[in-house]
């Protein structure tokens, strides 16, 4: 403290003068520290990628045998018979494709539904805590899904909603196929229910950010025309976002098609393809997780890795498609 | 016809509007309803085997009771050495794409793939560190379970860490630069401590997101019966056991897969209301 | 073309009153891609004079002072022709240490960028990377340089607190603090008061005039009275190219360019 005692404009204790060589060894020292971050953080950036590649190799190496031994064949084929050695890999594609798209059908309403409603309709002091339950939603991990499914949602629904359906379709021609008996309770529909509960907070989060995404002076503009609320919704804020709302349902899809542990719980594991959306069937991710470690030949491991690879391509076409679009989202609103 | 007003059809319109806000109330009421049930039912199912011999006891052979203290532990022992396997390659990645290469064409392709990783199925992450680990090693170990799981920590932390340092201030890192201050040293000293509390949410995402993943472990750390800390051996896992006692036929099995998830979900939650509540924290 | 002529007129004619250029900066051309932002700029800064850059917005001064410490480098598609001798070496040359010329050629920026650290810590932080100092030592220099920057007073019992605690005018003299606490030899101003009230406007204004004793200053401005108050010198930029340059007396009272005199009397801009 003794150094500094006065507090004159000029200051002549400071002596803004330094030695050079002194800071050019110091830099020097810091250099090689900077090369090697620089390039820890290059090196890190790669592994992303190695990564994907190493997934696809992986998968592609092990799902050789397979192909190779059943060909074409192996996408249309019904049979899964790890006693025969003979695998086929329609049903796992049908049930994942089909619970998939019943989970959509029922998540992409009722998730826009909320969106809409966190954005337009709640009061502000309810916004966030209810934005964060349904994103809690998300948190919940998957087994836990499972758990619930078949112990509390496939019973209640063969007893109480099932039955009905089986009864109220019973005489109209293609919906008595659909929702043919008995009531399992686990299968298909199940599957898809507790799935559309998995994607909703995806759906729901994404469309929400994007429709907060809309300048309020375009929809205070359509309410001054006298625009109803669901006017302003139908016509400013779902064709403003369109984008962004697809990408976000094309996400929640990719989660519903790779999901694994709620569906392994209330799918049923049936390798057959029914008409009935009630009955047991299997989804890819299912059958995997199911039979991986106990498979015993290695044609059924192949057999199995086979799938993984064709799942891991669907998603990956979808996720794609789904980031496409964000980022074109982003684009547009120059981000 | 001055007053070209047309009751009627306003009148109809109003309607349409009231049945389509009224469905959102709807759709919002079902969300909730379904995170109440699923949360009661767990409390419901879950809270009554809760005591201290769950957090003491190992696993049971069928028909006895136990405790769920060996998943417990190896929950514990992969989740935390995936998150520090994967946390330091995801902030060294993220790093690159906000810093380093922010308009490089790598980049460009790393952000799409890790958005890809981000949402690819978890399985098949299991599927690949198999085929790597599990398979040339000759047996399921734990180690390949935190390997399974580090996969996973890795696009989470690469997102939140590159978002994060794109809202750290460009003059920021400019002021640093004009001390003379090498670039590693301005990221690190100087972004790094702007972007904190958003890369710590990051991470705290991460860990609620893998504590709870089942499906790479069943093919990597396969599960065990018996207490283990040995990461060269198949090591259990609160998932892999709610996993294999709910599909049991036994009841007190059935009751501890309760157990061991309430634990789980509470655990999850509560990281991720931490994090969402540090994240508040920072933005305000 | 004639523009130039009379600023290189005039820079010969200044040179003759304070001989001692420590920057030179001769046919300087600078590109952002393929659009030219900077063209043919030759301008003298000479040592403790304070040289103010004006013009609209647009036309390059701002630039002109990132081509000084470089800082374009830290983005791809930018890049300077041409030369800037400091002390007689090409700062430009490829084989410039960018991190010891910029110890040497500090920077204050628009905004107030505290680092997010103590106060403490901002100034000390970039003193620690080019010497190793004992506690002691360290605290006599932040003490200095809080000093130096008129800031010492008023945040001497709360060097531990956060630099964001403190008030604008406050940050940009921590800042300020922290450029002079490496001991550069040139300092740059890039608006340092666009962001800030007239009073502390006032305070960082008889800062600079102190200063000049130490350091050779360049200062961006856009605040008229500001280059007229606090600089020896100035030149007028328009357009990426210097229309006029000499003693900031003689500028504003009989401008050479009728583009000048537009500009001051504040007829564009």
């Amino acid at each position: 403290m003794t150094a500094v005692t006065t507090s004159s404009p000029s200051n002549p204790s400071f002596d803004p003068s330094f030695d050079r060589d002194d800071r050019k060894r110091a830099l020097a020292g810091l250099r090689f520290g900077d090369q090697v971050f620089a390039f820890f953080c290059r090196a890190a950036a790669i592994a992303v990628l190695v990564i994907l590649s190493g997934v696809f190799v992986s998968l592609i190496g092990g799902a050789w045998p397979a192909f190779h031994k059943f060909g074409l064949a192996f996408f249309v084929t019904e049979a899964w018979n790890p006693v025969t050695d003979n695998f086929g890999a329609i049903a796992p594609i049908f049930g994942t494709l089909v619970t998939s798209a019943i989970a959509m059908l029922i998540a992409v309403p009722i998730g826009l539904g909320i969106a809409i409603f966190l954005t337009e309709l709640c009061p502000p002091a309810l916004r966030r805590p209810l934005g964060i339950a349904i994103e809690l939603l998300a948190g919940i991990p998957s087994i836990i899904y499972g758990i619930w499914g078949l112990f509390f949602f496939a019973p209640f629904l063969q007893q109480y909603v099932q039955p009905a359906l089986i009864k109220t379709f019973a005489n109209v021609p293609v919906l008595s196929t659909l929702f043919a008996g008995p009531p399992y309770g686990i299968g298909i529909l199940t599957s898809a229910l507790v799935l559309a509960i998995m994607v909703l907070p995806f759906v729901t989060a994404v469309s929400r950010d994007v429709f907060d995404s809309v300048p309020a002076v375009l929809k205070e503009a359509a309410y001054g025309l006298g625009c109803t609320r669901w006017e302003v919704v139908r016509n400013i804020v779902i064709p403003f976002t369109r984008v962004g709302v697809i990408g976000g349902c094309m996400l929640g899809l990719g989660r519903a098609l790779g999901e694994t542990m709620a569906v392994t719980f209330v799918i049923g594991n049936a390798h057959r393809i029914s008409g009935s959306i009630l009955a047991p069937g299997t989804t890819i991710s299912a059958t995997i997780a199911n039979e991986f470690t106990e498979a015993v030949g290695d044609m059924h491991t192949s057999s199995l890795l086979a799938i993984g690879l064709i799942l891991f391509i669907i998603s990956f076409i979808v996720l794609a498609l789904a980031r496409l679009m964000l980022m074109r989202l982003d684009v547009k609103a120059g981000k | 016809m001055t007053m070209a007003f047309d009751q009627v059809r306003y009148r109809s319109r109003r309607r349409r509007s009231a049945l389509t806000m009224g469905l959102c109330w709807f759709a919002t009421a079902v969300g909730i309803s379904a995170l109440l049930i699923i949360l009661g039912t767990l409390l419901l199912k879950g809270f009554g085997g809760l005591g201290i011999g769950v957090f003491t006891q190992m696993t049971p052979p069928p028909g006895s009771d136990g405790g769920l203290l060996n998943p417990i532990v190896g929950s514990l022992i992969m989740t935390v050495l995936g998150v520090a396997i994967g946390t330091p390659i995801g902030i060294l990645a993220g790093t690159y794409l906000a810093e380093y290469g922010r308009h490089s064409r790598l980049s460009s392709v790393v952000r799409f793939v890790n958005d890809i990783l981000l949402s690819a199925p978890s399985i098949i992450m299991g599927l690949f560190v198999y085929t790597v680990m599990v398979a040339p090693m000759g047996h399921f170990s734990g180690i390949a379970g935190a390997v399974s799981l580090a996969v996973l920590v890795i696009p989470i932390v690469v997102r939140t860490t590159e978002d994060m340092l794109l809202l750290v201030p460009t003059p920021l890192r400019e002021a640093a630069s004009a001390l003379g201050m090498p670039r590693s040293l301005v990221i690190k000293q100087v972004a790094y401590k702007a972007a904190r509390t958003g890369m710590i949410t990051g991470v705290l995402l991460a860990i609620a997101r893998v504590s709870g993943e089942t499906a790479p472990l069943l093919f990597t750390a396969l599960n065990s019966q018996f207490f283990s800390t040995n990461l060269n051996a198949p090591m259990a896992s609160l998932p892999a056991v709610i996993f294999q006692f709910a599909l049991s036929p036994y009841a007190e099995w059935q009751k501890l897969a309760w157990v061991g998830a309430l634990i789980i979900t509470a655990a999850v939650l509560t990281l991720s209301i931490a994090a969402r509540a540090l994240s508040a924290k920072g933005s305000k | 073309m004639t523009e130039i002529s009379t600023a290189q007129k005039l820079e010969a004619g200044a040179t003759a009153v304070s001989p001692d250029v420590r920057i030179s900066i001769n046919n300087l051309e600078f590109f952002y891609g393929t659009s030219k932002a900077l063209k043919g700029i030759n301008l003298p800064l000479y040592a403790n004079q304070v040289t103010a850059f004006i013009g609209p917005s647009g036309c390059g001064k701002s630039t002109l002072l990132r081509v000084l410490n470089r800082m374009y480098d830290l983005y791809p598609n930018q890049r300077a022709e041409g030369e800037v001798l400091l002390d007689g070496q090409n700062i430009l040359a490829g084989d410039v240490d960018l991190n010891l010329l910029r110890a040497r050629v500090g920077m204050v920026f628009q905004k107030p960028t505290p680092f997010p650290m103590s106060i403490y810590e901002n100034i000390a932080f970039g003193v620690r990377l080019y010497e190793k100092l004992s506690k002691a030592d360290m605290d006599v220099r932040v003490e200095q340089s809080l000093n130096r920057a008129a800031l010492w007073k008023e945040v001497k019992d709360k060097l531990t607190s956060s630099g964001l605690s403190l008030s604008g005018g406050q940050q940009q003299r921590l800042c300020i603090a922290r450029t002079v606490a490496v001991k550069p030899e040139v300092i740059l101003f890039d608006e340092p008061c666009s962001a800030l009230d007239p009073i502390s406007t006032a305070r960082i204004e008889e800062l600079i005039d102190e200063l000049k004793a130490d350091y050779t200053i360049a200062i961006v401005t856009h605040n008229m009275q500001q280059a007229s108050r606090v600089s020896d010198h100035t030149a007028f930029m328009y357009l990426g190219e210097l229309m006029e340059f000499g003693h900031t007396k003689a500028m504003f009272t009989r401008p050479q360019n009728p583009k000048t005199q537009d500009y001051i009397t504040g007829r564009f801009g």
